[in-house]
């Protein structure tokens, strides 16, 4: 926290720490931040408390060694300068989410623990091989190796070395995010992960792919990626869609919110790639509240689970009639979810479907529709929980106790104030966004 | 006179020790504890002795008026050597209560172990052919004689046998290539090669190229390559477990010091000839040593078949070094004590769970390991996330170099194909963790016994980890790239 205090929003990288790591392959041990990772590094700051609180019910002793280890993994991933370094932590915040998916989750959880291993590996050795082939070029040109990022970006490619270095990098932050049809692993893992790892999973841990994609995409790449943006457009229109249909048809509500986030992480992805001021404002200003808002629903997810044993729709209803205050906060932060405004979830998609309409019609109509689609599985899905006739489960049961009031009551007002004045924290990045924007579109332009 | 004994002497210890154990085991009254004591002792006075002479990089050779310039002691060899006594230190004090609990182990066991020390580290100061095939059959004869140790037990005398027809026949290749080498060149002696390669036109070197040619078939039959891999997983099966150990981390290193040796210094203008073979070779031994992994049911057979892949990545090196990379020798050299350490350290715990027990190993026996015994499960995780390459362990560090390495040279789709091997690994080691962690154990924790054995495999997994991340900021502790300087110094020194 004291370190937004102290951020210059006008700066570039700062508080930028070296020591060396391994000096002859030029490896450091190199971290900084700017606005891009102030933001998720403000996020990881501000859920962390509420999980430690929410861990404090939960009587395990190895919750408590993963969840330092994510922490590290995450606030690693987001400060490291240097390529290796990144991808150390890259892979370091996979081992923790593997063994709390594979010993505490439930379903099928082993299987699904390998899977999302797997496949989260098979995208980072991708992205190793692209690193690895960067540090030689570098190595070539220049006769010394380095990974930090300042270094590698002097170096240009030729254009058909860079498509395949480019496609390495994307592999990794696709699978991560997940764009459609790299998804698989998603709703298997959300569905068995228990909570404390769904919250990291969806609030933090799908961002660093969007993360990857904005600080080593486009800070190594910036003319590669054009290339590959329509297909991304396309592939993140279609998850939009894709996500929210099987959203609205799921019942078990860890995997119904699963659908509900690979949704709107395609809604910022794409809001990346349309590359305009608007929508990438939108972008970071929604990963800020997406975070907020999936981790209050993933919580309430868990209260759920621990109060009715059961997370599926069919046999849930009525909770409204015995537990108020609960409602109130599973309803608020579906809602934000679904992008109600007052919250800042409705700020960003706004931001993002004027970046759609400023770039084609289309795409801002389909663009549009996930915001309706939000709104049917939402509603839809409270009017089948919280409201209508009890259901036998939800006879007797506690409401919200001050601790869990305490640590959901945070979530909340980051939500209230972020939607009812985005003007706060724009000043923060807006600067960072414009000259980064200015860059890219005049490195654009000069090849053309 | 004087100064050459005192280099010899490290080796003279090993010999030395070994005659005395030979001698100790036939008193009555003394126990296979007080043995295993004594072997140690001798090994930890040359390991001490090789500490003191690395680092200064003389090259001389060994009684050069009696042998010539059969014996070369530089840098090279020494650091080989300190691997060599620190496995068989490492193999015999972890097994300490393996050796106890199997009553088929008598005094010359420890005898034969120390023999075959004493064979690689002549192999490791070899600077003539001949030598180097007496130095390879003396730790050969060692290992097949502790493999098959184990008589009534019909699976080791069946790796055993299996393991001496193919090994000496593969031996006689050896014997063959030199006769073909002293046919062109007049002598064996690789100072002597290296000048009759240097100043020749590759045509005349026919003769030349098939001798080391079979040299090379030897050599990788003994480092399990496919198509020479099909003793190695019945081999190591069969075989006790610090015998495995043993074979798996110490006596590989040895075979790739002569390897090394050949490729750089006997053969070194004319390296780039096998380049396209070894490739074929690496691909086949990354496919097949995976596929082998991955059907294992047995966690000792999984470790044989992953230990064809290692073999297979540190082939992706040596071919990088046909192609001129600076990177690739001194990679090669990491990787190899990367592998050591994590190699020596996996199959130290599964020597140390088999003192315990004597059932087989599935994975399947592996559930609820991590309730059982946490602290042996967490050592065990970190062992198989350094073998698989997982970042912040050595064995990451070992595969960056190998991979950059080739990626130098030329070999991108070599590269890319090691990383895919690599993303396979993933599978067979993560499914070990997992079995470790994932399921619940009937059987309630027991204390972990403070002895010699945990604690030794505890700093080894505390080494593998400092070796991933650690700094050189600390002062006197060299950190992740102090290993890879000690690598380059030891490369510098070969000649």
């Amino acid at each position: 926290m004291v370190v937004v205090a102290k951020f210059d929003p006008n700066g570039g990288m700062q508080f930028i720490q070296q020591s060396p790591w391994i000096v002859n392959s030029g490896m450091h041990y190199l971290v900084g931040i700017d606005a891009l990772s102030l933001v998720i590094l403000l996020l990881i700051a501000l859920l962390m408390p509420p999980l430690y609180i929410y861990m404090l019910h939960e009587r395990r002793k190895g919750y408590w060694y993963n969840m330092m280890l994510l922490q590290t993994g995450v606030s690693g991933a987001v400060l490291s300068l240097d390529l290796v370094l990144f991808y150390l932590f890259w892979e370091t915040m996979l081992l923790p989410i593997f063994i709390m998916i594979g010993k505490y989750g439930n379903g099928m959880h082993q299987y699904n623990a390998m899977k999302i291993v797997l496949m989260t590996i098979l995208g980072s050795m991708s992205m190793l091989f692209s690193i690895l082939y960067i540090g030689y070029v570098y190595y070539d040109t220049t006769g010394v190796w380095s990974f930090a990022l300042s270094d590698l970006t002097t170096i240009t490619f030729e254009a058909q070395t860079s498509i395949w270095l480019t496609a390495g990098f994307l592999l990794a932050f696709a699978i991560k995010i997940p764009l459609v049809g790299f998804h698989t692993w998603m709703a298997p893992a959300y569905g068995s992960a228990p909570t404390p790892a769904v919250v990291i999973l969806s609030a933090i841990m799908a961002k660093l792919g969007i993360y990857g994609i904005w600080r080593f995409g486009y800070g190594l790449f910036e003319t590669t990626l054009s290339y590959y943006a329509p297909i991304i457009i396309i592939l993140a229109l279609i998850g939009l869609l894709y996500y929210a249909i099987r959203a609205i048809t799921e019942d078990n509500l860890r995997k119904m919110f699963a659908y509900s986030s690979g949704s709107h992480l395609s809604l910022i992805a794409l809001g990346l790639f349309l590359e305009n001021q608007y929508a990438w404002s939108g972008s970071l200003y929604f990963i800020a509240t997406h975070a907020l808002a999936s981790a209050g629903i993933f919580f309430m997810i868990g209260l759920t689970y621990k109060r009715f044993k059961s997370v599926h729709i069919s046999e849930l209803g009525g909770i409204a009639q015995v537990a108020p205050r609960f409602t109130f906060f599973f309803a608020f932060f579906a809602l934000s979810i679904a992008g109600l405004p007052g919250t800042g979830g409705f700020v960003a998609e706004l931001l993002i479907i004027i970046g759609a309409f400023s770039m084609n019609f289309w795409v801002g109509v389909f663009t549009a529709l996930s915001m309706v689609s939000a709104m049917l599985y939402v509603f839809w899905m409270l009017q089948r929980t919280l409201f209508g006739k009890a259901h036998n489960s939800c006879q007797d049961i506690k409401d919200l106790s001050f601790r869990e009031v305490l640590m959901l009551l945070p979530l909340v007002v980051m939500l209230l104030v972020t939607g009812i004045a985005p003007s706060l924290f724009t000043p923060f990045f807006e600067p960072y966004l414009a000259t980064t924007l200015a860059d890219l579109l005049q490195s654009i332009g000069g090849l053309k | 006179m004087m100064a050459e004994l005192f280099y010899a002497l490290p080796m003279a210890i090993v010999v030395l020790g070994a005659f005395v154990l030979m001698l100790m085991s036939n008193i009555e009254g003394i126990n296979l504890n007080r043995l295993n004591l004594v072997a140690v002792f001798f090994l930890m006075i040359s390991l001490v002795l090789e500490f003191m002479s690395f680092g200064s990089t003389h090259e001389v050779y060994l009684f050069e008026e009696v042998f010539g310039d059969s014996f070369i002691l530089d840098d090279f060899a020494t650091m080989f050597d300190l691997m060599f006594t620190a496995g068989a230190i490492l193999t015999l004090l972890i097994n300490n209560d393996y050796f106890k609990s199997r009553d088929y182990i008598s005094g010359e066991y420890f005898a034969l172990i120390l023999f075959s020390v004493f064979g690689m580290m002549m192999l490791s100061h070899a600077h003539e052919l001949v030598t180097a095939f007496i130095a390879l059959e003396i730790a050969s004869l060692s290992v097949y004689t502790l493999v098959g140790y184990h008589k009534n037990n019909r699976i080791s005398a069946e790796a055993m046998m299996k393991y001496m027809v193919l090994g000496s026949m593969t031996g006689a290749f050896f014997m063959l290539g030199t006769a073909m080498i002293y046919g062109a060149v007049g002598s064996t002696a690789l100072s002597e090669i290296a000048f009759y390669v240097n100043n020749r036109e590759v045509e005349e070197l026919t003769l030349v190229i098939v001798g080391a040619s079979f040299i090379m078939v030897t050599i990788m039959f003994k480092i399990g390559a496919v198509p020479f891999h099909g003793w190695i997983v019945d081999v190591y099966h069969g075989a006790p477990y610090p015998i495995t150990m043993f074979m798996a981390s110490t006596f590989k290193i040895a075979i790739f010091a002569i390897a090394l040796r050949l490729y750089l210094v006997g053969f070194a203008s004319i390296n780039s000839f096998w380049t396209e073979i070894l490739q074929v070779i690496t691909i086949l031994t990354l496919f097949g040593g995976s596929w082998l992994a991955i059907s294992q049911n047995v966690v000792k057979r999984m470790l044989a078949g992953s230990s064809i892949v290692h073999s297979g990545y540190l082939l992706i090196g040596i071919s990088s070094l046909g192609l001129d990379s600076e990177l690739a020798a001194s990679a090669i050299m990491f990787y190899l004590i990367a592998y050591f350490l994590s190699a020596a350290g996996a199959f130290g715990i599964l020597s140390f769970i088999a003192s315990q027990s004597k059932k087989q190993m599935r994975y399947e026996d592996f559930k609820g390991f991590a309730h059982r015994r946490p602290y042996m499960a967490l050592l065990m995780s970190i062992f198989m996330l350094s073998l698989a390459g997982f970042p912040s362990t050595i064995g990451f560090l070992g595969k960056f170099y190998i991979f950059t390495s080739a990626i130098e040279s030329g070999q991108i789709m070599l590269a890319g194909l090691g990383i895919l091997i690599a993303f396979i690994s993933v599978f067979y080691y993560f499914k070990l963790i997992a079995m470790m962690y994932f399921y619940p154990s009937e059987i309630p924790q027991k204390k972990l016994p403070i002895n010699i054995s945990t604690i030794l495999i505890a700093m080894m997994g505390l080494i593998v980890v400092w070796g991933g991340i650690g700094t050189s900021l600390i002062p006197f502790i060299p950190g992740a790239d102090g290993f890879i300087d000690i690598a380059v110094q030891v490369i510098r020194s070969l000649r």
